[in-house]
């Protein structure tokens, strides 16, 4: 018994030692996560990729609405692409207020932020994650990774396409990144990921590269229409290439009208068509109503499949509150935040006194139930209009596809012929060529749209740069152009009052640095081949 | 191993059975030093179950002894006696203090030493000084009883669990939790999922023991998984040679919640709305609920234990029973333990060969009380009644509007509370079972070589459901929601080492002992859901993960002419989280102790019993983090609604995680001194120790460069933390003699924690937001900054008036800008104690005893969230939607209008003394059975300036904090 035992332990204690050398320590997931080596054994995870491109703008992670958020920094839903680029592109101006308690997002309105505003953070980190996915996205498309997985030949013509798509969509963040920040941090799919410092870039340089970007892959994206519905094409990049060139003074001292009018004339040529109520664009079904057909670029939105507590959920829920009943918005009940100033209903009205009830201009879409024109409490929802423009509803008023009232359709229109139209007339206004004319007439078809008649058309003689500015804030509010739009006409910063700008109630101009946002502090604090933006 | 198990049971259940019943045998015991006598004696027949112990007299008497046989008389610190039997019917036996046994023995990891030979910092607390009452959850039990161990309560649901801190913790993203390691077992750091307290699953009752290990010189034999400190706790087991012995032990309690927050009463909200310009007064009802009251009721309790142990020559075993229910203060909220504890020990061939099984077993039934009720009540309309029936919710009143007809809840208003409570099921059950067979073995030949093998597991799974119908107003769905899950937790463990004990002839004797071996672990976890979203049913994607740690340790100690005291160890982890490159980490230690108490010129003192130096240094790692593949780069497919539209399809997305390839151990490097002393015959005994710790490559959630990772932040090594402390035990026995003994013991623990290091980069203002706070969202109240503690609050600082009275929005413009933005935020304050303390008072008159522990926090301050979120008038009239909700009372002291979440207004000092509990108790020895009574009361007494419930909140941060209930605890034992 003794010797057996002995042996017995002998052998356990030999087997102890033993076991473990044999043991692994090189596990991988077991789960539905996948290494990269075992991802793309899937041909569809190429196309899953390229939608988690595409989503980045529409949805806060990999969890809908929540649950798995890209980004760390920031409340999920708060860090969403879409409500960050709105906040920052229309609190900051006389289009929008917002009453909430959330940290700093009061100091958006007031023009105070500071480099460490959280909002204005997680745009950048938002941007700069969008153009990083792509980066990796160009990494693991590249032809020779490509050679490794025995890609086929026929896959490989659509990953051409999809490698197009990933190289507009950086882009198009790289250009948020111009615009805003000036001179932000540069990557490409050249660099590694890891921790390294990436280098700075300037407005200049950064311009140079988005057209280069955008100009080479034109002729690989399809043509106007000819993708699928959701998915970028050279409409999409004429729309880009046309708002960078209209800008372009401001990014780098050198005008480029004529090439928003090559670029704005090739949408204006291809197949869109302004839908016949304007309405119709902010719809639940604006992808299948008529809009589509005018929407160059959507972002798109889906009450059960594109599911996130930004975008147009943000859009929708929080402009609702006070009187307005949830139900004709197509939602369950707003948060009730966001409204507007008066500087902007004061743009329909003949002067201030009118009543926008009397005004003909169906764009005009104010709720004033129980709300006040001014505002004396911006935390009140109450105070100011309510801006009734979006909806989850079709229409026949019906509410979307979320039965719990969520999460709505309504895709965000980020590019539409409207827009283009009112490029083209500014352009040729600012010389770069075209047809006074024509710009007239774009201008007008707009107007027509509008007011339902041929009444309130306007004449050549009638197109000034400040009523474009005007124009542009009638036909285009809430749309995310605003900021841009008034930087462009030096009227965000040094000039140009409205309510509530500077921090006073009857408003006041503040430094022109604000012009450009502050590169973040937080990304001053580790990369130190930054350098903050003059002034803050 | 099967057949080592198989043999092994096989052992066990060979017991002796040869009895002739015979005489009878009386006698007493006495110690002969003093002659007093010796209650609690085993007196056993040798090799047979026939026992029994002294009473209190010393007295006993044993029946069926026959000629030959073999009396054994034992009793703990004293030497064994044997006597033969050859027919006298007294024997008195006068018993010896045994000089080797007084020198405790206390565990080290893969080992022991004696307490006089420990040259780490290292403190065993006995069950004899375990915290009284009804206590659950078993950190509870030594709460306030070591320096520089800070044991904070859970909130006040059943079965909570708390947190413990060895020397404050020293890392900021990964664990700062300790690694507890039972009966040999290291336990998953991770906890197991669904249960409300990993520790739970071992009963208190069963706890002969813990043992904190707290400098690097004693827990870097533990490598990677070290750097919080370890905990080793033993629990108890049968005895060699005892009687049959049968114990029931019965605790009842019951508590009751000391306060409430301070809110509004119906008619104070009335006259604010009313009186709040713009307010709509019809919106207000006409009742008058205090809806605290409702939700709160007395929370009632029963532990019962039964214990049977018996040791029968070489087998001996304890077996016991435990049935823990709780109720919660919370309705509805429930706690229930039933576990089997099973402890087997053989001794085989002279006792070369020790076989020892543990097994722990519970079985956990919870109730979960929805605790959004807490926040509810507090801020629920109190004009409003609790139930109306005339609104669809399921009899209760909700804030509700028209919607096409019919009536729908208002989205995002205070849900009823009672309904909450009453509405929503949440309840589970987890088994566990946490089973080690250790061997050890003596190997012959060479004198003092044993080999040891732990072979262990730890098993457990969560199997539980919540459910809210679709009446209930907080389900805005249009189906019930529900989920069912299955959490699998699992841990192998299988350790090898080699001991080897000798003296050699150097510097006259000099004890040796060395010990090497190696072992691993792996653990592995498993989740499953099925349940609701929105309006759909989903089977949520299972989560696994599995990770596998193999070691190397060793360690040599030499004790010197019983003098010098020299020690080291080094262990090699290889962790499957960490990269390859990094894979292997090596954790050295090494320590000295100086007996001084033992030199010549201090032999004899009458004034000097013990005097002992010691010094160690020690680097330990610490790689406790939620990811198992940080290193590599992992792409996650979506769920839910996470698709993005492609013409007329929704494609899943498919995203690259964020990933470090060099992620590695955060490693901490550890210096201690301390002094171990006993004065007058250790009447006066303690310790004093202090410490420095400088934790590297700090693993952390930091920025990462923008556009240069594939996230925003980054689980990354980085920066570094520096911690020091000093740590005062002090223990006095006040009285010794036969009828009254008196013991105070004493501890204070001063320590710092200091961020040394954080960015990638080197801008001395670069700080990381932490503290996410209640009100707005995405609002922080601490950061993380060079120079300071990790807890430090972020405030703006308030300004007062002439009254003392806050202006609302006036902060001191600390930039001098003329505004004020959040650059006039100042790091202020922080949410650790200076010092905290712990007192523990016991004494006994005859067979009376009482105990209480106060417990002590200095330094410490808390951001009041309660007042913050609803102290001001628009958190209750600038609502999303058509209602109101209350106000904490703190809106009319400070008159805000609007949120002011940053002032340092709200920061308070919460220091505090705490008296835990106070215990009396009554022995009744008795011939065929000993009982016990006793009373205890805990949480009893709070000494405080803090507004809010209660001072002690981890983290800092109070808000909607589940209050702990003061309890009374009725105990009985019966020992058979």
């Amino acid at each position: 018994m003794f010797n057996k035992i002995k042996s017995t332990f002998l052998v356990l204690f030999g087997m102890a030692i033993l076991w473990s050398c044999e043991s692994d320590l090189d596990l991988v997931p077991e789960d539905n996560r996948e290494t990269a080596a075992s991802a793309f054994k899937d041909p569809a995870a190429y196309k899953q990729f390229l939608a988690k491109l595409y989503a980045g703008f529409a949805i806060s992670g990999q969890d809908g609405p929540a649950g798995d958020a890209d980004l760390s920094g920031l409340d999920e839903g708060f860090s969403q692409y879409m409500r960050l680029y709105w906040m920052v592109q229309e609190l900051t101006t006389d289009e929008a207020v917002i009453g909430w308690n959330d940290g700093t997002i009061k100091d958006l309105h007031n023009q105070n932020w500071t480099s460490g505003n959280e909002f204005i953070r997680t745009m950048y980190s938002r941007i700069m994650y969008q153009i990083a996915q792509s980066n990796e996205y160009l990494r693991q498309t590249e032809a020779s990774v490509l050679d490794g997985r025995g890609v086929d030949s026929s896959l490989r013509s659509e990953i051409d396409t999809y490698r197009a798509e990933a190289r507009f969509l950086r882009a198009l963040s790289y250009w948020h990144a111009l615009d805003l920040y000036g001179n932000p941090p540069f990557v490409t799919e050249e660099d590694p990921v890891g921790a390294f410092l990436p280098e700075q870039t300037n407005s200049a340089e950064l311009f140079n590269y988005i057209e280069s970007e955008l100009l080479a892959i034109e002729s690989e994206l399809k043509a106007p229409g000819a993708n699928e519905y959701g998915r970028a094409d050279q409409g999409a990049l004429w729309m880009l290439l046309s708002k960078l060139y209209l800008n372009a003074e401001k990014y780098t001292g050198n005008g480029r009208y004529s090439d928003v009018i090559t670029y704005t004339n090739k949408v204006i040529n291809a197949d869109y068509d302004l839908v016949d109520d304007y309405q119709k664009l902010f719809l639940a079904d604006n992808n299948t109503n008529g809009a589509q057909n005018e929407i160059i670029f959507p972002i798109t939105f889906d009450g059960i499949n594109t599911q996130a507590y930004g975008g147009m959920t943000f859009i929708i829920h929080a402009a609702v509150g006070g009187e307005m009943d949830p139900d004709e918005f197509g939602i369950n009940g707003g948060w009730a935040g966001l409204r507007t100033t008066s500087a902007l209903v004061n743009k329909f009205l003949d002067s201030e006194d009118a009543e926008i009830s009397e005004v003909g201009d169906e764009r005009a879409l104010f709720f004033t139930e129980g709300q006040s024109k001014e505002i004396s409490d911006i935390s009140s929802f109450t105070d100011g209009y309510a801006v009734a423009k979006y909806k989850n509803v079709d229409v026949n008023g019906n509410a979307g596809s979320d039965p719990t009232g969520d999460f709505p359709d309504t895709d965000f229109p980020m590019f539409r012929l409207g827009d283009a139209y009112l490029m083209y007339a500014e352009a040729v206004l600012r010389g770069g060529g075209g047809s006074e004319a024509d710009a007239a007439g774009y201008i007008n078809e707009l107007r027509a749209r509008a007011f339902g008649d041929s009444s309130n058309n306007i004449s050549s003689s009638d197109l000034t740069l400040s009523f474009i500015l005007s124009e542009r804030a009638r036909e285009l509010y809430w749309e995310a152009h605003r900021r841009t739009d008034l930087i462009r006409f030096n009227q965000f910063s040094e000039n140009g009052i409205w309510p509530y700008k500077g921090g006073v109630p009857q408003g006041a101009t503040t430094q022109a640095f604000r012009d450009l946002m502050p590169i973040p502090a937080s990304d001053l604090g580790v990369n130190t081949n930054l350098t903050q933006n003059p002034g803050y | 191993m099967r057949t080592l198990i198989k043999s092994t049971l096989m052992l066990l259940f060979m017991l002796p059975m040869s009895f002739f019943a015979q005489n009878t045998v009386s006698g007493n015991v006495t110690e002969s030093s003093t002659g007093l006598p010796v209650p609690g004696v085993n007196v056993i027949v040798q090799g047979t179950s026939n026992g029994t112990i002294t009473d209190f007299d010393g007295n006993y008497t044993i029946q069926n002894v026959s000629n030959d046989d073999i009396l054994v008389f034992s009793f703990l610190g004293f030497t064994t006696q044997e006597i033969p039997y050859e027919g006298q019917s007294t024997i008195n036996i006068n018993l010896d203090e045994d000089a080797a046994s007084l020198d405790e023995v206390v565990l080290i990891g893969y080992g022991a030493t004696s307490e006089q030979d420990a040259t780490g910092a290292v403190e065993k607390i006995s069950s004899e000084s375990f915290n009284q009452g009804a206590v659950v959850s078993p950190e509870q039990l030594i709460a306030g009883k070591s320096a520089g161990v800070q044991i904070t309560p859970g909130g006040g649901a059943p079965g909570q669990g708390g947190t413990i801190r060895i020397r404050g913790g020293s890392s900021l993203s990964a664990s700062n939790d300790p690694l507890i390691v039972v009966d040999g077992v290291p336990l998953d750091q991770r906890g197991v999922a669904g249960s409300r307290n990993a520790l739970n699953s071992i009963n208190p009752n069963e706890i002969e023991d813990f043992t904190v290990l707290k400098d690097a010189a004693a827990t870097s034999i533990y490598g990677s998984r070290a750097s919080n400190g370890v905990i080793l706790i033993t629990t108890r087991k049968g005895k060699k040679d005892s009687p049959f012995q049968f114990t029931y032990d019965l605790k009842t309690s019951i508590g009751n919640i000391t306060d409430k927050v301070d809110v509004l009463n119906a008619d104070e909200f009335r006259n604010l709305i009313n009186n709040t310009p713009g307010t709509d007064p019809s919106l207000l009802g006409n009742a008058n609920t205090d809806w605290q009251e409702q939700i709160y009721e007395t929370s009632v309790g029963a532990i019962h234990n039964l214990t049977a142990t018996q040791g029968v020559g070489n087998f001996y075993y304890r077996l016991n029973f435990n049935q823990t229910a709780e109720t919660g203060v919370l309705s509805g909220d429930y706690y229930e333990r039933n576990s089997f504890n099973i402890a087997l020990n053989q001794d085989l061939f002279d006792n070369k060969l020790k076989l020892s099984l543990t097994s722990k077993n519970s079985l956990d039934k919870n109730k979960f009380a929805n605790q959004g009720a807490i926040g509810s009540a507090v801020a629920f309309d109190p004009t409003q009644p609790i139930y109306d029936d005339t609104l669809p919710f399921g009899g209760y009143f909700e804030f509700s509007r028209q919607s096409g007809g019919e009536i729908v809840q208002q989205n995002l208003a205070t849900r009823n509370p009672v309904a909450l409570l009453e509405q929503t099921t949440d309840k589970n059950q987890t088994r566990r079972s946490i089973t080690n067979l250790n061997a050890e073995y003596k190997i012959p030949f060479i004198t003092g070589l044993k080999a040891v093998v732990n072979a262990g597991f730890d098993y457990a799974e969560a199997r539980g459901n919540t459910f809210t119908p679709l009446i209930a107003a907080s389900n805005t769905s249009n189906i019930d929601q529900f989920s069912n899950y299955e959490n699998i937790n699992r841990n192998l463990l299988l350790d090898a080492y080699l001991n080897y004990k000798t003296d050699v002839s150097f510097l006259n004797t000099t004890e040796v002992d060395l010990t090497a071996g190696h072992s691993y672990q792996e653990f592995y976890s498993f989740s499953d859901v099925f349940g609701t979203e929105q309006d759909q049913k989903v089977d949520f994607p299972v989560d696994i993960n599995r990770n596998a740690l193999e070691s190397y340790f060793a360690r040599a100690s030499f004790d010197i002419n019983n003098k010098y005291l020299i020690s080291g160890s080094i262990r090699a982890d290889g962790s499957s989280r960490v990269a390859p490159q990094n894979r292997w980490g090596y954790f050295p230690a090494a320590s000295i102790g100086w007996k001084l108490h033992n030199e010549d010129f201090l032999q004899g003192s009458n004034l000097i019993s013990e005097l002992k130096l010691r010094g160690g240094y020690g680097e330990t790692g610490n790689y406790e983090i939620d990811r198992n593949y940080g290193f590599l780069g992992i792409y996650t497919p979506s769920q839910g609604g996470a698709r993005y539209q492609f013409g007329d399809n929704f494609v899943p997305t498919l995203r690259p995680e964020e990933y470090d390839e060099d992620l590695k151990w955060e490693s901490l490097i550890n210096y201690n001194a301390g002094i171990d002393f006993g004065f007058f015959s250790n009447r006066l005994s303690g310790s004093v120790d202090v410490y420095y710790r400088e934790t590297e490559d700090l693993i952390a959630t930091v920025p990462v460069p923008a556009g240069a990772n594939l996230s925003d932040q980054l689980l990354t090594n980085v920066g570094a933390t520096v911690s020091k402390g000093v740590e005062i035990g002090l223990s006095g026995d006040l009285a010794r003699s036969e009828d009254f003994n008196w013991t105070l013991n004493y501890n204070i623990s001063f320590q710092e924690l200091e961020i040394t290091e954080l960015s990638l980069g080197d801008d001395p203002n670069f700080f990381i937001p932490q503290g996410g706070i209640s009100g707005g969202v995405g609002n922080n109240i601490q950061l993380w900054k060079e120079g300071y503690d990790p807890t430090t609050f972020f405030v703006f600082r308030q300004v007062y008036n002439d009254q003392g009275q806050p202006i609302e929005g006036a902060y001191v413009d600390v930039n001098g800008d003329n505004a004020i933005t959040e650059a006039d935020k100042q790091p202020y304050k922080k949410a650790t104690p200076d010092y905290y303390m712990g007192l523990t008072n016991t004494m006994n008159y005859k067979n009376l005893d009482l105990s209480f522990t106060f417990r002590g926090s200095f330094g410490n301050y808390n951001y009041n969230n309660t007042q913050s979120s609803n102290g001001f008038v628009e958190a209750g009239t600038n609502t999303p939607s058509n209602y109101y909700s209350n106000f904490n009372s703190n809106v009319l002291a400070s008159g805000f209008e609007n949120s002011q979440f940053f002032s340092d207004y709200y920061l308070e000092a919460a220091d505090f003394v705490k008296l835990d509990n106070i215990s009396i108790g009554y022995t009744i020895p008795g011939e065929e059975m000993d009982f016990r009574i006793s009373a205890t009361a805990t949480n009893v007494l709070t000494i405080t300036n803090y507004e809010g419930l209660d001072p002690e909140v981890f983290g800092g941060i109070d808000n909607n904090f589940y209050p702990r209930s003061r309890r009374f605890v009725l105990g009985l034992n019966f020992a058979f």
